[in-house]
């Protein structure tokens, strides 16, 4: 059956289409989401700024040109995003201690030996770090951002079996990598 | 350990290290990263200057006039057709004809109710020589702006950001400007436009990422053979305990993620301490305590055996099969109320408060007062509890075919769609099904489907926002959409005003007089303002000033209205009228009370104050016009009733000043004075003092609100399985 909130949003879709002035609306909805993502990426304000500002200017002026593939807007959006960060990424390197942008309080209060815990979840995603670009995307996308195969390959400009790929490959690297991570139990 | 299970990933994740690392990887939370709102605002505005160039480069300017939003732009359409046909008229009267004429339009132009993040656009019909032009732009009321061109438009941005509300601004374009080919504008063009009333902020959830389903729908735990719900969230929303059919007292994120046993077997009744940091379940006939800062769990033996747990306050009060009980401090067991010693009774649930509990006698359902010891039935045999209000003070039961809201005497308050019932601490409430989920308020009120598929025993997260349910025999988590903000007394107020003013400006008295109460008819009657306004100037647009709730038994709210009259299209003066509503105790709905004349002022004369929000630290007052900053601390003062001075610090950016520092009494009366001294940007002082007097605020509430919701832990959950 039809989604309400994707009917809702192929409405605005369609108003920004035929009159941009309607694109505050997307962008009040998304912008959110994809600062986020950006951030996560580039880990530094200004340069987050930057390409968020350059992801919407972009998503503006082709508005006119967007085709409704059935996937989500967003999933179009994360795909200017991606490409806006991988044009920038050769010059941006990660300086922020991981620390600093990923809340390790996961499950509940006290519960488990968080300590333990912790570290682990430092050194997987320090891991991931140092994964191939795409990787690392596909994962980030997945595992933090929630969203579906078919909205990554949106995103990623790829098959959904080419998604999975890299993650599976992404994830079995993680492993390879992380012999002495010990489970949480 | 519990590893990661996503069915879009089973192909390619079927090592289980493999999935614990993807655990680990769906485990991590990310917070929200540093965000300069001024950027978020600022993007947005260029946005839509970029937008609205695109438009201009798609349509000519006539098309744009006519397009849609269509009726909005009628006015601004009249006022294109009114300019274009006076240049084409003067142009024809002149040698060499249109092409040698410049002129400029606006989409802007006659237009009353403009957005205030509107850039103002001026679109030229041949190239012009910019610092000509841009010198030559005159505005009132004085306001700082900064300049763009793309192609022939020119693009005028207040340096504030924003234009000011509830203003009438005429930009001009004066005789300096030239085209690029030098030749002079001949005659000015002014351009006319009113600015919106602000909109105030609703709260709006946070974005999050799109959801794999309508609510991002995620199985995080298998339930092992339980049907129903017995949980509770986590005081911070980010996971659930809850005890599936082995009886285990199992934990889970609520992203999904590995599951810890708490209590391997025989757990039933989990119940969550008011300040979240404890959780009380029973086992083995004993009450278990588990205090999360040190993990450590302490059995408590209480005498009579506990059936079920709860708490009232801070303390643990307990379902034995003759009463209910807390503890005394020597440790015995204290009877708070009884229960019937006839019949076969099932205790259900303690309120959140610890005021009230639901037993089940025989097939009947009843609430038990503990104050009183009374008990009320509750609806007609057969029906089932379903959960509290956050407060307590109310509970929701169900029957065959429908949702009962009711008070704690067991009187019905509203009627909703039968299912699994939710009540969050945002007053929202979700009803669940096997085909379906609902949202509603808890009057009935935005009633709507969020999404299809199997929701049973929904149970909301502290936030308000996400819930876990109960899907094919697992626990699942997901988000709910926010309703829209309940609308609050000064909401309700502010429509009667809204509907009063609308019919005057009509010349509707009739209408109008239906929203006076006696006395308000009264105020209108014996020489005070008038109801309906005629002559030259005329009567063309109103706005709030200022509104606040000042009383409450009844609610009773105050609003100072501006009413502009206008000679043609300029707006020469003002008008105040104070106006006093109060809630009628019968029908529920605001009536003007009083309503007195207030200050009347020239326009034009210096600044003028457009808006004014109090709270009891700060009172905020926008200007239409920028000011000079150096004026504002002795130009802007708050008095109190006897007219001293309060001690306080203004404060000025962009239009508003902001007086801060204060400690506003609720109900005492203050005076606002903008004295002469107050100068705008182009050196312009306030032509007369202007004072205006408000009250010091109170609490604002919705009328319906029986209790003070706060965010608190989720009620006590639905019927406790029995203890395997």
């Amino acid at each position: 059956m039809s989604d309400p909130s994707r009917d809702d949003e192929r409405e605005l879709v369609e108003h920004a289409k035929r009159d941009p002035r309607q694109f505050g609306t997307l962008y009040d909805r998304h912008f959110q989401q994809i600062y986020r993502f950006v951030y996560s990426r580039v880990r530094e304000q200004t340069a987050a700024e930057d390409v968020t500002s350059e992801v919407f200017m972009k998503a503006l002026k082709a508005m006119p040109r967007y085709q409704d593939t059935g996937r989500p807007f967003a999933a179009w959006l994360y795909q200017i995003a991606v490409n806006a960060i991988a044009d920038r990424y050769r010059s941006l390197r990660t300086a922020q201690p991981l620390d600093d942008f990923h809340d390790l309080s996961v499950a509940g209060p006290a519960l488990e030996d968080l300590a333990a815990h912790r570290d682990e979840v430092r050194r997987v995603w320090a891991l991931v770090e140092a994964l191939p670009h795409q990787q690392r995307t596909a994962l980030v996308l997945k595992f933090q951002e929630d969203m579906k195969i078919e909205d990554i390959a949106v995103a990623m400009a790829k098959s959904p079996g080419a998604v999975k790929l890299l993650i599976h490959r992404g994830v079995t690297k993680l492993r390879e990598a992380a012999d002495t991570l010990r489970p949480v139990e | 350990m519990n590893s990661y299970h996503d069915p879009e990933l089973d192909d390619v994740l079927q090592d289980e290290e493999v999935r614990r690392i993807a655990s680990v990887l769906s485990s991590v939370r990310m917070p929200e990263p540093p965000l300069d709102e001024a950027f978020r605002t600022g993007l947005r505005r260029q946005l839509m200057n970029e937008a609205w160039a695109m438009t201009e480069g798609r349509t000519s300017w006539w098309r744009r006039a006519f397009a849609p939003p269509g009726l909005a732009w009628a006015g601004a359409a009249a006022g294109l057709l009114l300019i274009t046909s006076v240049v084409v008229f003067y142009a024809l009267q002149r040698p060499g004809g249109f092409s040698t004429t410049i002129v400029a339009t606006s989409p802007l132009d006659g237009n009353r109710s403009v957005a205030l993040e509107q850039p103002i656009l001026v679109a030229f019909n041949q190239p012009m020589d910019h610092p000509s032009t841009e010198h030559a732009v005159q505005i009132t009321p004085a306001t700082n702006v900064t300049f763009g061109w793309r192609a022939n438009t020119l693009s005028v941005q207040p340096t504030g950001g924003t234009l000011a509300p509830n203003t009438q601004y005429q930009v001009t374009i004066g005789p300096g400007a030239k085209t690029a080919s030098g030749k002079p504008l001949s005659t000015p063009q002014t351009i006319t436009f009113v600015t919106k009333t602000p909109t105030t902020p609703t709260a709006t959830p946070t974005p999050r990422p799109t959801p794999a389903s309508a609510l991002g729908e995620k199985q995080v735990a298998g339930l092992g053979g339980a049907t129903r719900l017995s949980a509770q969230w986590s005081s911070d929303s980010s996971s659930v305990y809850y005890i599936d059919g082995h009886g285990a007292l199992n934990v889970v994120p609520a992203r999904g993620g590995a599951v810890t046993t708490i209590a391997p077997d025989g757990a039933s009744s989990p119940a969550l301490s008011p300040t979240g940091d404890r959780l009380a379940y029973i086992r083995a006939g004993k009450v278990e305590v588990l205090t999360f800062a040190s993990g450590k769990t302490e059995e408590l033996s209480l005498r009579p055996a506990p059936t079920l747990v709860g708490w009232a306050q801070d303390r643990i009060i307990w379902a034995a099969v003759d009463g209910f009980y807390t503890q005394a401090d020597d440790g015995s067991g204290h009877q708070v109320a009884a229960l019937p010693a006839t019949g076969s009774i099932t205790v259900l649930s303690i309120a959140p408060d610890g005021g009230h509990a639901i037993y089940r006698q025989g097939q009947n359902l009843f609430i038990l007062d503990f104050a009183g010891g009374k008990s009320a039935q509750l609806g007609p045999p057969g029906a089932a509890f379903e959960t509290w209000s956050p407060g307590g003070s109310q509970l929701i039961y169900s029957t065959v075919d429908k949702v009962v809201v009711s008070d704690t005497q067991g009187v019905t308050q509203s009627t909703l769609p039968a299912g699994d019932a939710a009540w969050s601490s945002q007053d929202a409430i979700l009803i669940g099904g096997d085909t379906d989920i609902f949202q509603t308020r808890p009057d009935g009120t935005n009633l709507g489907r969020i999404a299809s598929g199997t929701f049973h025993s929904p149970l909301w997260a502290p936030n308000g926002s996400a819930f876990a349910f109960v899907r094919g025999g697992a626990l699942w988590t997901a988000t709910a959409p926010a309703l829209p903000p309940e609308p609050t007394s000064l909401d309700e107020a502010s429509a009667v005003i809204d509907n009063f003013m609308k019919a005057r400006l009509a010349g509707q008295s009739d209408q109008a007089g239906a929203y006076l109460d006696a006395n308000g008819k009264a105020a209108y009657a014996s020489g005070g303002p008038r109801l309906v306004i005629t002559g030259d100037p005329s009567f063309t647009r109103y706005y709030v000033l200022t509104a606040e709730i000042t009383g409450s038994q009844p609610d009773t709210a105050r609003f100072v209205v501006r009413l502009v009259l206008s000679h043609g299209k300029l707006d020469v003066s003002d008008q105040e009228e104070i106006l006093t509503l109060v809630r009628d105790v019968t029908s529920k709905q605001f009536m003007i009370d009083q309503a007195a004349a207030g200050a009347h002022r020239d326009l034009g004369k210096g600044a003028e104050v457009v808006s004014i929000d109090v709270q009891a630290d700060t009172v905020r007052v926008t200007f239409d016009s920028d000011l000079n900053p150096a004026t504002v601390t002795d130009g802007v003062t708050v008095l109190d009733a006897k007219g001293k001075r309060l001690e306080a610090t203004a404060s000025y950016a962009n239009r508003v000043v902001t007086v801060s520092g204060l400690n506003l009494k609720q109900g005492d009366s203050y005076r606002l004075a903008v004295l002469t001294s107050l100068l705008d940007v182009s050196g312009q002082n306030v032509a007369a003092e202007y004072d205006l007097d408000f009250v010091g605020p109170t609490i604002k509430k919705h009328p319906n609100h029986k209790e003070d919701v706060t965010a608190s832990p989720s009620p006590s959950p639905s019927p406790s399985p029995t203890p395997a």
